[in-house]
């Protein structure tokens, strides 16, 4: 894995087959949370999430119980339950719809080569950068619940474990149903997505405080 | 200044801050969390809120340090339309009245 660099106007990383693979079970594994179903096996009609059709629900909508899920879609109130109700009814569909198309988005990209660069090349324009940024937070975010990740402690140490020993504890309360071989991949994906993320957002930070400056220079 | 005669004028800075208060009643505030990098936020807050780059490094800061920050005020349709935004960039937001 190499990080996103400024290449022939875009920004590309590299990511070998293996790694393609990780990331791209990921994020179909959180589209599907999302309630996208599995976006390898969608066909080319349901390829949109949402149709742009408005709609308007009159129905309360409840809270996502699986707590990662909750995450993507939090709550829009800390003590005012209705609310959070009232925006939940009025905005979740469009974000899960936004979600889902982003990540669909981010999938075909993993999984289709760009002609004319290396095998290993994964490019994104300047102009989806945001989205693709974007998208591996909500895949980080799902990641780190499952990590049991609720402080800054926490992630410090997380990324500490990194560099140390790849079996210290992270969190402080471990999540049971982790085996300590799934947390250690979790982790090690956690990792690299933050620091593959963190590459695409300073070329961002950088082309967005020089609006003179193309992103292709 | 003793001979100028009494302005019968209302005080503009009394009535702007109650036009301030009425126009915008609710905020958007912003909540720390483990997850999203602080070259990110920045880039939220200088990006979906136009803020330059010193404003954006500040509030960046009072989310990461204090837990939260308020990042924008105004109706509660532009709040939710703020919230929204932030939800979608994977931060979490909440909105509630000014001065709660």
């Amino acid at each position: 894995m190499r990080a996103f660099k400024r290449r022939r106007g875009m920004y590309a990383a590299r990511l070998d087959t293996d790694e393609r693979d990780v990331i791209a079970a990921l994020v179909a594994d959180v589209a599907e949370l999302l309630g996208a179903g599995r976006l390898e096996a969608r066909g080319p009609e349901v390829v949109a999430a949402g149709d742009g059709t408005p709609r308007m629900r009159i129905e309360p909508v409840p809270p996502p119980s699986d707590p990662a899920v909750r995450r993507l879609l939090p709550d829009a109130s800390h003590d005012d339950p209705q609310i959070a109700a009232e925006f939940r009814r009025l905005t979740e569909d469009d974000l899960r719809a936004g979600k889902i198309e982003r990540l669909t988005r981010l999938w075909d990209a993993l999984t289709t080569p760009t002609e004319g660069w290396r095998a290993d090349a994964f490019v994104v324009a300047p102009q989806d950068a945001q989205d693709v940024a974007a998208a591996i937070t909500d895949l980080r975010l799902v990641l780190a619940e499952r990590l049991g990740i609720r402080t800054d402690e926490q992630a410090e140490r997380l990324y500490d474990a990194l560099l140390d020993s790849p079996a210290a504890e992270v969190a402080d309360d471990p999540v049971e149903i982790l085996d300590p071989a799934a947390r250690r991949y979790l982790v090690a994906v956690y990792g690299a997505l933050s620091w593959l993320q963190e590459s695409l957002v300073d070329l961002l930070l950088h082309d967005l405080r020089a609006p003179g400056r193309p992103a292709d220079q | 200044m003793d001979d100028v005669p009494t302005q019968t004028l209302p005080d503009a800075s009394v009535e702007q801050e109650e036009k301030t208060a009425v126009a915008d009643p609710w905020v958007t505030i912003v909540w720390n969390d483990p997850v999203n990098l602080m070259s990110y936020v920045t880039y939220v807050f200088e990006s979906y809120f136009g803020h330059p780059r010193p404003k954006a490094e500040k509030l960046m800061k009072q989310v990461h340090e204090q837990g939260r920050a308020v990042v924008s005020t105004g109706s509660l349709e532009a709040m939710e339309v703020d919230v929204q935004a932030m939800h979608g960039f994977g931060l979490w937001a909440t909105l509630q009245r000014s001065g709660q």
